[in-house]
């Protein structure tokens, strides 16, 4: 039983299915009599629409339909309303949201937007039946950068939006930050981006809709992260009410936030089986992924920190503006603003705070949240302020971030941006990290380096982030006479293992056979209500579901066994699956209790057949503060400016740990990540056209296995939060939060004796030899 | 994909004719150009011709001073062959670093010199070692063979059969891979024969091209200083989104000094 409880590496349930190729992916779920759909996408960056000619196409061989968007405006469906917490302007006055539909009615605001769907017996007609669509469009101006986008005389991309200006936001004492800056020693400022990029989950999106007839009720199956609110999205659009929308996730490869949000094709298909009377399913190609997934991070900041004369911060002032593209999508204007600001500042004391930050739209695919929604672009923005204030007041970079720490006895706190950090211990968590980081060999392996011709850096870079997402999950468990129990849960795993480590925590609470507990997850029939993923948000709500669950299972559980010994629920001890009254020492196991359940006479009063089965709703009040340092060492060939990551240690407070190899493994992807946007990753649009360039696996670079740098990883988990009943703090978003000030600072490190100061991500070869060179020229 | 008529003969003679019978058709051998482009909606053969089954275009022997590889090898038995590790290393070095396991199990010799991709290994190998193409038709000569960005000395229908390599005294490849395809930013190769060092360049140019400056200098000095002071011009070079035309003519310096001093 131990070796299943809460704390243990037990290996995931689900690899048997995933590593044997006998998953069950949205592809791999074939309906009979099944159509199949394409997504005719915009060529253009920005166009008018002058017309759509479909009849060539409709005649063509096996084409079934045509939708564009004149026959969607004709049904009256609804836009689909962004949901960002953020959603007021500073003055007060609601943000600018433009009319968001499945398909563009007369105007193209960027390159992949939906502009018909096509769908035929196979999908190779449907490509066939692309071609000979003519959309007459008249080309317009377009602006691809949110800096551009807000400047005078740039091109208009919704008539009724001046400027291209969504919304402002600010967090933090206006005031108080002013002063500490006109008080300051020292004010080092520092513009720098977090470039776009996007989420390349190895699974592309796609979906499969039916309707039923008879009972007048649809059916969607979808790769998605979230069912319960993308299924209200989608009701609302097809403005049919909720019920009668049966949306249900398989097996899903890798979310990362891009499968969070209300697409548009799941409606068009779900009306469109409804018209033809059959299954539609659609699946996403790989260029279509980069098109039309969201993207991600794209800011533009300008951070400044103030200093004392010993090199104690005083102040920080950032200032950022956010490209969120086209449109406002689902809650795309939440991560430069709300989603930015929360954690800036990081670990460090700050005594005075103000952050702003204005979403943009631009000619591009609109922007939700990617691993971290704005938390990594917080952690990368005072990270590198830190080191370039190290590098120019001449203090050791390790140094001035130790002294600025939040000392362990100065939590709990509230941050100036209102953040409730409660538990944590940043200096130990920074000293383990350093220590692991063997500093002592550091000047060896330099020397080594350089008998190379290579240049080797180290960077330390402390973290502090936040978790989000939906605060309420639901868990359910229902009993069968054997003893084995059917878990529901309303969040979801994209890949994560939940299916391993929320029936941990069950087992481990109730002491059933962890082999006896199968999970469901993603369906909205099985949960009344379920916040899918996001935000970190698994274990931290659906594991305290699921533990709160457990718990009041429990109390009935211990009345029956009571009952069965002629005794006191009080005087009920579980261990190792069995009941023990530590009066009498009599025992009933826990799989006699369930026996028991089900038969009313050995029930007692009150209690019904089935008594154990829970249905429970967990709330979060507070979101908790994951933190950690990495640190990080590279190796800089100057000749070519190519940049090796040699290796990262990584000390990580997530609070209790559930299930180590599973946090280990999101630590991990998310170095992978974090790697991926410190040095190659890159989502670019052409400036003139609007065209996207990398829109292939041959132009966006990822990183692959031998990009990853050896990694050593520890927990410290002396600082469980009581936020929640499971003391866990959320482990998803953290290494994208570490990983790519730590890489960008090392390789900065390693360049300090040339003087280069600042390189812009990603930090490709060619930028750091130009950097290099540059540099040299003075 | 469009729909085509896909057609597997086993010897040189079915395919040839195959080929003068079909409307637009296409060789296939290892798939991985023609069936990404097809994919792409960006050809229409009306046939393939799936040349993998056809004896002659296969294997791997020395005999004295050559090495002959049939058009049909694979990337990855190029690379794993004791025959061409003994003979020249440099060339199952080159080999091995073609993109990743599952190219190389696929991809071909015959079809990566008949693509003629500008970012494509094959071609430095071929040209700096001084190799012959051997066709249904003609032999040709490597410099010969490669003539323009995507274009060869390949007429309509004819096919590479194999490619002889005389053995070098020494030989080194060294690339620099595009972070996203792993194909050549830019690689050099560098071979000293009898007749003297040769010096190709792949991934920089439109097409395949001699550093005739290096190999003056190495022909005297083969070591990486004697490359010192020789400066590449940027002018004409391949710029794009992975690297300008400067890094490039960096990049040819940095890799042909390496690639001396690895031939040793
Ligand atoms: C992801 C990826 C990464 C790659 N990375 C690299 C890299 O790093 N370096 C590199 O050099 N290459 C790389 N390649 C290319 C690959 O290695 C193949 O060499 C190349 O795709 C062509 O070989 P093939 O056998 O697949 O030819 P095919 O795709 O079958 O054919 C290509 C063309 O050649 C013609 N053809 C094929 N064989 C013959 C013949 N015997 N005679 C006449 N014509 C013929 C075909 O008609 C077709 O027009 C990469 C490819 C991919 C998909």
């Amino acid at each position: 039983m131990e070796k299943y409880g809460i704390g243990q590496p037990v290996r995931r349930k689900e690899d048997v299915r995933f590593l044997t190729g006998t998953g069950t992916y949205i592809d791999d779920i074939k309906p009979d009599n099944v159509a199949h759909a394409l997504v005719l996408r915009s060529t253009h960056a920005h166009a008018k629409i002058l017309g759509i000619d479909g009849t060539e196409a409709e005649n063509m061989p096996g084409i079934l339909g045509i939708v564009t968007g004149k026959d969607w405006i004709a049904e009256d469906f609804q836009p689909m309303p962004t949901k960002s917490a953020v959603n007021k302007k500073i003055d007060g006055t609601p943000l600018n949201q433009p009319p968001r539909h499945a398909l563009a009615i007369d105007r193209v605001r960027y390159v992949g937007e939906p502009v018909a769907l096509i769908v035929a017996e196979t999908v190779s007609q449907a490509q066939d039946a692309a071609e000979a669509v003519e959309v007459d469009y008249e080309e317009l101006e377009a602006v691809t950068d949110q800096v551009k986008a807000l400047e005078p005389g740039a091109p208009q991309i919704w008539d009724d939006i001046e400027g291209n200006f969504c919304l402002d936001f600010e967090l933090g004492d206006k005031e108080e930050t002013e002063k500490a800056f006109k008080g300051a020693d020292h004010v080092i400022k520092l513009d720098l981006r977090n470039q776009c990029v996007t989420a390349t989950p190895i699974e592309t999106r796609g979906a499969i809709a039916s309707y039923d007839k008879d009972t007048g009720k649809y059916f969607l199956q979808n790769a998605t992260q979230n069912v319960h609110a993308n299924r209200d999205t989608f009701a609302g659009v097809l403005k049919i009410p909720s019920e009668d929308l049966h949306h249900v996730a398989p097996d899903v490869g890798g979310g990362f936030g891009a499968k969070n949000s209300g697409y548009p094709e799941p409606s068009l298909l779900l009306y469109a089986s409804k018209k033809i009377d059959r299954p539609i399913k659609w699946i996403s190609d790989r260029n279509e992924s980069f098109a039309a997934d969201t993207h991600g991070r794209d800011q533009a900041t300008t951070v400044e920190l103030a200093l004392d004369k010993d090199g104690m911060f005083l102040g920080l002032r950032t200032k950022t503006i956010g490209n969120i593209g086209a449109y406002c999508w689902t809650v795309g204007p939440f991560t430069p603003t709300g989603g930015s600001a929360r954690t800036q500042g990081g670990p460090y004391y700050f005594p005075a705070m103000h952050y702003t930050g204005i979403a943009a739209f631009t000619n591009t695919m609109p922007l939700d949240p990617y691993r971290g929604a704005g938390r990594p672009e917080g952690s990368f923005q005072i990270e590198r302020i830190v080191e370039l204030a190290a590098r120019e007041l001449g203090i050791d970079p390790v140094e001035l971030r130790r002294k600025n720490l939040m000392p362990a006895d100065s939590l709990p706190r509230k941050t100036p941006m209102g953040l409730d950090v409660d538990t944590g211990n940043f200096p130990e968590v920074f000293e383990r990290t350093l220590k692991m980081s063997d500093r002592a060999g550091f000047a060896k392996r330099v020397a080594d380096s350089a008998a190379k011709g290579l240049k080797r850096g180290f960077a330390i870079a402390p973290y502090l982030e936040c978790t989000g997402g939906g605060p309420k999950e639901f868990a359910g468990v229902k009993f069968a006479r054997d003893g084995s129990a059917a878990l529901r849960v309303g969040s979801m795993s994209t890949g994560m293992g939940q299916e391993t480590s929320m029936p941990q925590i069950l087992s481990d609470r109730l002491g059933i056979d962890f082999d006896k507990i199968t999970y469901v997850q993603g369906d909205t029939d099985a949960t009344p209500i379920g916040g899918g993923h996001g935000g970190s948000r698994n274990m931290e709500v659906g594991g305290s579901a699921v533990l709160q669950c457990a718990n009041e299972v429990l109390v009935k559980a211990k009345q029956i066994a009571a009952h069965l010994l002629n005794s006191n629920a009080d005087d009920m001890e579980l261990s190792e699956g069995v009941f023990t009254d530590v009066k009498t020492d009599q025992s009933v196991s826990m799989v006699d209790v369930v026996a028991a359940s089900f038969e009313q006479s050995r029930l007692p009063d009150g209690m019904e057949e089935g008594a154990l089965d829970t249905d429970t709703i967990y709330e979060r009040e507070i979101i908790s503060c994951p933190n950690g340092c990495h640190s990080a060492e590279v190796e800089v060939d100057p000749e070519t400016g190519s940049v090796n990551v040699e290796h990262m240690w990584v000390v990580d407070d997530f609070g209790t740990i559930i299930n180590p190899m599973l946090a280990d493994g999101q630590v991990m992807g998310g170095i992978a990540q974090g790697l991926g946007q410190a040095l190659m990753e890159e989502i670019i649009y052409d400036e003139d056209s609007g065209q996207l360039v990398t829109g292939s696996l041959m132009d966006y670079a990822l990183p692959r296995a031998d990009s990853m740098p050896k990694m050593e990883m520890a927990f410290f988990e002396d600082a469980p939060t009581a936020k929640n009943p499971l003391g866990v703090k959320g482990s998803g978003e953290a290494g994208c939060c570490g990983a790519p000030p730590a890489i960008v600072n090392a390789v900065l490190d390693a360049l300090k004796d040339d003087g280069v100061l600042h390189i812009e991500m990603p930090l490709t070869s060619e930028k750091v030899w130009r950097a290099i060179a540059e540099a040299k020229a003075g | 994909m469009y729909e085509f008529e896909y057609h597997q003969p086993k010897t040189l003679e079915e395919a040839a004719k195959l080929f003068a019978d079909a409307d637009d058709p296409q060789f296939m051998a290892g798939g991985q150009t023609i069936i990404p482009v097809m994919k792409q909606h960006l050809a229409m053969p009306s046939d393939i011709i799936d040349i993998g089954r056809i004896a002659d275009l296969q294997g791997i022997s020395v005999d004295g001073d050559t090495l002959t590889i049939g058009a049909m090898t694979r990337h990855g038995d190029v690379a794993g062959s004791d025959e061409v590790r003994k003979s020249i290393p440099a060339l199952s070095d080159l080999a091995s670093h073609i993109g990743d396991p599952a190219v190389r199990n696929r991809g071909t010799l015959g079809g990566s010199i008949a693509n003629n991709d500008p970012a494509a290994d094959y071609p430095a190998a071929l040209v700096a070692l001084g190799a012959t193409v051997y066709t249904t038709s003609r032999e040709i000569s490597a410099e010969d063979f490669f003539t323009a960005m995507f274009e060869t000395a390949l007429e309509d229908g004819e096919m590479v059969v194999k490619v002889t390599f005389p053995v070098p005294e020494k030989a080194a490849y060294e690339k620099f891979p595009n972070p996203a395809s792993r194909y050549a930013t830019t690689g050099v190769f560098v071979a000293r024969t009898g007749d003297g060092v040769r010096v190709a360049v792949t991934g920089a140019g439109a097409c395949v091209f001699r550093q005739s400056d290096f190999e003056k200098a190495l022909d005297t000095d083969f070591s990486p200083p004697a490359l010192d002071g020789i400066s590449v011009s940027a002018d004409g070079l391949n710029s794009d989104l992975h690297a300008s035309a400067e890094y490039r003519a960096n990049l040819i310096t940095v890799l042909a000094k390496r690639a001396v001093k690895h031939a040793g």
